[in-house]
């Protein structure tokens, strides 16, 4: 059957095949989105890369570093990245991968370039300022997480003792949730979550899934709890959860699963019992 | 102390941010939502009618008939103005206003993204430009009298109100024409347009308020949205289809049946039936055809 649209078993069907298919000591091209500095114009740069067996995006780029040469036999600046624990948790070699964000350190060559030849593209992500390259600042995604406090106020002058018992649903719930990495796949993939450069702009445009998700992982916390009213305020704010599309795109691209659909439906259903609540006692 | 008493810097829209949101979501569903699915119904009996009225006259009869007499009871209704200013046009002009207004805070990336979520959401955006244009053409001519925008010039009133809607989906009272054919066409994308709107609305509305949480929960209402958005685009293409192909001459001639001039008349006399204001105009102008 053909699928009119994209959906996860597709994509990850297309990439099993090409897995199959990858041919052994092959050379592929890299396409990549190079931008000398902050404000400065983008420029596509191609370079050929040997692809050895199992090798991911960051050992080609690597590579590229390396024999900083492009594909037509240019020498060029050797072409930067951020990265760090290249095992999928960190978040920051987060970048567009044939045109679809993902971590790069996770992106092996054989899922998207399995024969001699192939192009590859690397985009720096498109939603946040760009340092150089393919590293961008993600400063903003750090600061919405700032703007519902996602945090335990454990801070104070004496000791607090022992926290409220979890229940083990309500572990299993948070636990997910708590897999978030700050990656910023589902920002850059979300239609209402655009570009913006002015920090003064950024407490009032939208605040993203990923942050909405972590207000409902520290409102459901024992001891987290005790500022679920100001993370529901913020959340009722300029470009709070109502700020939501619905695109559900988010939910499609994060490479933790978190199921951040229903934080956002959860964070609307809590916002909506405490704006009547507010509405009525003031 | 004197930070306290200042007055919130913010705006109004700033403000009641959160409260505008719930309501221009809430104004989606009561009453314009609700109002689209008793409209929907009424405008469809041009074909229903004919399968549930008593049998022995013939199909056109039935359905003017029924759809003339639903008509006269909607334009009976007491303080019908009151209902219609307040009830639909401010609410479809807040919805509106205020939906153009979010749209543009979006950037569509379908090209990128091509989930089918991320395209209605996409198509929710398309839908509410193309279905308010339409809402705006449809009560300008309709029930505004903006004749200068109808092809064939015809001026919808109710005595007469399916033989002039006829009138007006076809260009003009006799054969139907080219520009005829043009209207009805739009009619059929903004009236399916405006269906997707509100069932695919529907579904998000229930995310936006919170009542569905769970992916299986959010399944489930989806299931309910599209049925009820298959019936009412049912209802709608039903609805122009039904008017597009039915001939003014021959409606006309079972209005003045299910009312004679001469009773309408005098139950306007009497006060139990709301005088039509351009009525005599237009009796003659679609009898003279």
């Amino acid at each position: 059957m053909i699928s009119t649209f994209t959906t996860s078993e597709s994509l990850a069907a297309a990439r099993a095949a090409n897995r199959r298919a990858a041919v052994a000591g092959r050379t592929v091209i890299f396409r990549i989105k190079r931008c000398d500095g902050p404000g400065k114009p983008s420029r596509w740069e191609d370079f050929k890369v040997p692809v050895p067996v199992g090798a991911n995006v960051i050992s080609c780029l690597q590579y590229i570093a390396a024999n900083p040469v492009t594909a037509d036999g240019k020498p060029t600046t050797p072409v930067v990245w951020d990265s760090g624990c290249l095992e999928e948790v960190c978040g920051a070699c987060t970048m567009l991968v044939g045109g679809r964000v993902r971590q790069s350190c996770s992106a092996l060559i054989d899922d998207y370039a399995p024969a001699e030849g192939d192009v590859i593209t690397l985009e720096p992500m498109s939603k946040f300022p760009v340092i150089r390259d393919l590293w961008v600042d993600r400063e903003r995604l750090f600061h919405n997480l700032k703007r519902v406090k996602a945090w335990v106020p454990i801070d104070g002058t004496y000791h607090l003792g022992a926290g409220p018992t979890e229940s083990p649903d309500q572990q299993g719930t948070r636990y997910k949730l708590s897999e978030c990495m700050s990656c910023g796949c589902c920002l850059e993939a979300c239609p209402q979550f655009n570009l913006e450069e002015k920090p003064d702009m950024w407490d009032t445009s939208f605040i993203g899934p990923h942050a909405i998700s972590q207000a409902r992982l520290f409102n459901m916390h024992g001891t987290g709890k005790v500022l679920a009213d100001e993370r529901l305020d913020a959340l009722m704010g300029m470009g709070g959860v109502s700020e939501c599309g619905n695109a559900q795109n988010c939910v499609k691209v994060c490479p933790k699963h978190i199921p951040l659909t229903e934080s956002i439906a959860a964070m609307g259903r809590a916002t909506t019992i405490h704006g009547f609540k507010r509405f009525f006692r003031g | 102390m004197s930070e306290s008493t200042t007055a919130d810097p913010r705006g109004f829209f700033e403000r009641n941010h959160y409260l505008l949101r719930r309501l221009h979501s809430l104004s989606g569903v009561v009453p314009i939502g609700l109002f689209a699915i008793i409209h929907l119904t009424t405008n469809s009996s041009i074909v229903w009618a004919a399968i549930l009225t008593e049998k022995g006259r013939t199909v056109t009869d039935r359905t003017v008939a029924t759809f003339q007499e639903e008509v006269y009871f909607i334009h009976n209704l007491p303080f019908l103005i009151f209902t219609e200013v307040f009830m639909l046009w401010l609410p479809i002009l807040f919805h509106a206003l205020l939906g153009i207004y979010y749209a543009k805070t979006g950037k569509a990336n379908t090209d990128r993204y091509s989930y089918q979520g991320n395209w209605r959401y996409t198509l929710q955006r398309v839908s509410g430009y193309i279905g308010f244009l339409f809402i705006l053409y449809h009560i300008a001519t309709l029930r505004w009298g903006w004749t200068f925008l109808v092809p064939g010039g015809t001026r919808w009133e109710y005595p007469y109100a399916a033989s002039t809607l006829a009138a007006c989906l076809r260009g003009g009272v006799g054969e139907v024409t080219m520009a005829g054919i043009l209207i009805s066409v739009f009619y059929f994308i903004g009236v399916t347009m405006l269906v997707y709107h509100f069932a695919n609305g529907l579904w998000t509305a229930a995310i936006t308020w919170g009542l569905t949480i769970s992916q299986k929960a959010q399944q489930r209402w989806g299931v309910v949205c599209t049925a009820l958005g298959v019936t009412l685009f049912a209802m709608g293409a039903s609805a122009v289809l039904g008017f597009a192909t039915l001939r003014p001459d021959e409606a006309l001639r079972i209005e003045n049946r299910v009312m004679p001039t001469d009773k309408r008349v005098e139950l306007q006399r009497e006060g139990k039936l709301k005088p039509n204001p351009g009525e005599p105009r237009s009796a003659d102008a679609v009898q003279t055809h």
